[in-house]
């Protein structure tokens, strides 16, 4: 029963933060491979104000303010570069931010850790945590599906399809963008207000290049840009993830035959969701 | 003075990856994520071929270099062939999932203690008031020589004016006869080359450790989107740049007050294509293509 509460945890922290992502590159198209370098801004933001004000009000305001400062920083650099040009350094930027945390000891405690992260006063045990976090996850899983299904889904779309014909139609890049990466910032806010709360501990590990690929493994297995199908694929990867831990094997062999496993997952994914990825043919 | 010559080590071991890496993009417009991984997989090769197998350094670093030819033409047939033609950012993905795979190869095969090619003392030759030891001396010669050699191959020979012409248009160059085909081939492995000799420079160095890869690949693509993408001479002087950057930063002491932490050294590659991208969005050496 504990470990399918957990499960239910788990998966219900990752999904504002899923789909945030799966707004961006599922929908639209854009190469944001950044959104755990938004998750440490927003869970660092939350803990280090929190802790040292005793208020969650403080520390949710300046996590609100970073998140949206580090979105619209992603959103400039993503209409400054091209798209590869852009995954590549929104990855650069995440590694930055990360070295940033791991090397800031005398604020951060560096590789260590934060440990003892308070938590809401109504979130006293797990299934108030399951609870608590399966609603959160259902509103904004709710509220990300109109807005995908809504006027806003269709001009991301359009951008994806053909920029310059979308731009003919009067469809504002800079702000769409801008929108876009504020609403996967607040995913992300979502979600890491409440994981570090679960764990008792916000540590820099659990924003690894690892979980980034986990994100775009349920994205393009799920089917890019669709809500649904990312929540399913997201519930089967986390069962996946999280049995694995029951294999009777070495952490040192376990940890790496993880990262494989996951690879090639992605990469099948890839192979069979190619054409709803990018439909886009080559003509020359 | 001694940073200058850090600088050129570190900028050496960029060049030769950057170099072939755009390349790669000018021909093919595609970014090869798992390039880290394929260099330290180079240079894991050639340490277990010399201090596992005991074969002579020279004998290693060949062994290291083919296996890396190999690994990037099994990266170029399994990860990017089948999707580049489809769509050129597809491969990004691809070569993550790759990336993701070699790292946990890495991990099982090779572990993740720091493993060095020579083991011991190195002995140290004073430059002016630098100090640099002589296999450093003989991988910034090589490098050179290397970079020079390419550049020959590519302004001077009739397969670097193939390669040019595949870089310009490629539609023209196959209906000149030109099989691209096989080029993008070459290209890709010739890449894979240097990038093992980079792991196999780091394993002489210093230590190979699988925490490395993903901060070469970042650096190498840092000056390639600095230098301009596409161009090969922008991506390696941007590569010099960002090493000489590095070394300034953790190596002065800022007015006379506070050193940089060394574990922010790898930051300054993004810093420094923020910088430039806000000066220049194309990069600094953008290659004219030809429209017609």
């Amino acid at each position: 029963m504990n470990f399918f509460l957990h499960i239910i945890v788990m998966i219900a922290t990752t999904v504002p933060n899923v789909l945030g992502f799966n707004l961006l590159f599922g929908r639209g198209k854009i190469f944001h491979f950044g959104p755990l370098g938004v998750s440490i801004v927003a869970a660092y933001g939350i803990f280090l104000v929190t802790i040292a004000t005793d208020s969650f009000t403080l520390g949710i305001a300046a996590g609100l303010l970073v998140v949206s400062l580090a979105s619209a920083f992603f959103a400039w650099l993503s209409l400054r570069l091209d798209a590869d040009g852009f995954g590549v350094m929104s990855i650069a930027v995440h590694l930055g931010l990360l070295a940033v945390v791991l090397n800031w000891s005398s604020l951060t405690r560096g590789a260590l850790g934060i440990p003892r992260i308070p938590r809401f006063v109504f979130l006293d045990s797990t299934l108030d945590f399951a609870l608590f976090s399966t609603v959160v996850a259902a509103v904004w899983s709710y509220i990300l599906w109109k807005i995908d299904k809504g006027p806003f889904g269709r001009k991301l779309i359009a951008l994806s399809e053909h920029e310059w014909h979308a731009k003919s139609l009067g469809i504002d890049r800079p702000q769409v963008h801008l929108i876009a990466f504020l609403l996967a910032g607040i995913g992300a806010l979502l979600s890491n207000v409440l994981y570090p709360q679960y764990l008792y501990l916000l540590h820099p590990s659990d924003y690894g290049f690892p979980g980034f690929v986990f994100f775009v493994t349920v994205v393009v297995a799920g089917g890019p840009g669709s809500v649904r199908g990312c929540l399913l694929s997201l519930i089967l990867l986390s069962f996946l993830r999280e049995g694995l831990r029951f294999i009777p094997m070495a952490p040192d062999i376990l940890g790496p035959l993880r990262l494989i496993l996951f690879g090639l997952i992605l990469y099948i994914a890839v192979y069979c969701r190619r054409d709803l990825l990018f439909p886009k043919q080559r003509t020359v | 003075m001694q940073l200058l010559a850090n600088a050129l080590i570190a900028g050496s071991l960029a060049a030769l990856i950057a170099g072939g890496l755009a390349l790669v993009y000018g021909v093919l417009g595609v970014f090869n994520m798992a390039l880290g991984q394929l260099a330290l997989t180079g240079g894991y090769i050639a340490w277990w071929l010399h201090q596992v197998a005991h074969l002579s350094l020279f004998v290693s670093v060949i062994g290291g270099l083919i296996s890396g030819a190999l690994m990037t033409w099994l990266t170029f047939e399994v990860f990017v062939r089948p999707f580049y033609k489809h769509h050129r950012f597809l491969p990004l993905v691809t070569t993550i999932a790759w990336s993701m795979i070699l790292d946990g190869l890495i991990l099982l095969v090779f572990e993740e203690r720091p493993r060095s090619i020579l083991s011991g003392g190195k002995s140290m030759i004073p430059i002016g008031s630098a100090l640099i030891s002589k296999e450093q001396c003989i991988m910034i010669i090589l490098t050179i020589a290397s970079l020079l050699l390419f550049a020959w191959v590519f302004h001077c020979t009739p397969f670097g004016r193939k390669l040019r012409a595949v870089v310009q248009h490629e539609s023209a160059a196959r209906s000149l006869g030109i099989n691209s085909a096989v080029l993008h081939r070459v290209i890709f492995i010739v890449s894979g080359v240097f990038a093992a000799a980079g792991g196999i420079f780091i394993g002489i160095d210093q230590n190979l450790s699988p925490t490395l890869a993903f901060s070469l690949t970042i650096k190498a693509y840092a000056a390639i989107i600095a230098g301009g993408k596409g161009n090969i001479w922008g991506a390696i002087i941007c590569a010099y740049a960002i090493a000489l950057l590095e070394q300034l930063l953790v190596g002065i002491h800022w007015f006379g007050a506070f050193y940089v932490p060394a574990g922010y050294q790898q930051t300054v590659a993004l810093l420094f294509i923020i910088g430039i991208l806000l000066l220049k969005p194309s990069g600094l050496f953008r290659s004219v293509s030809r429209t017609a």
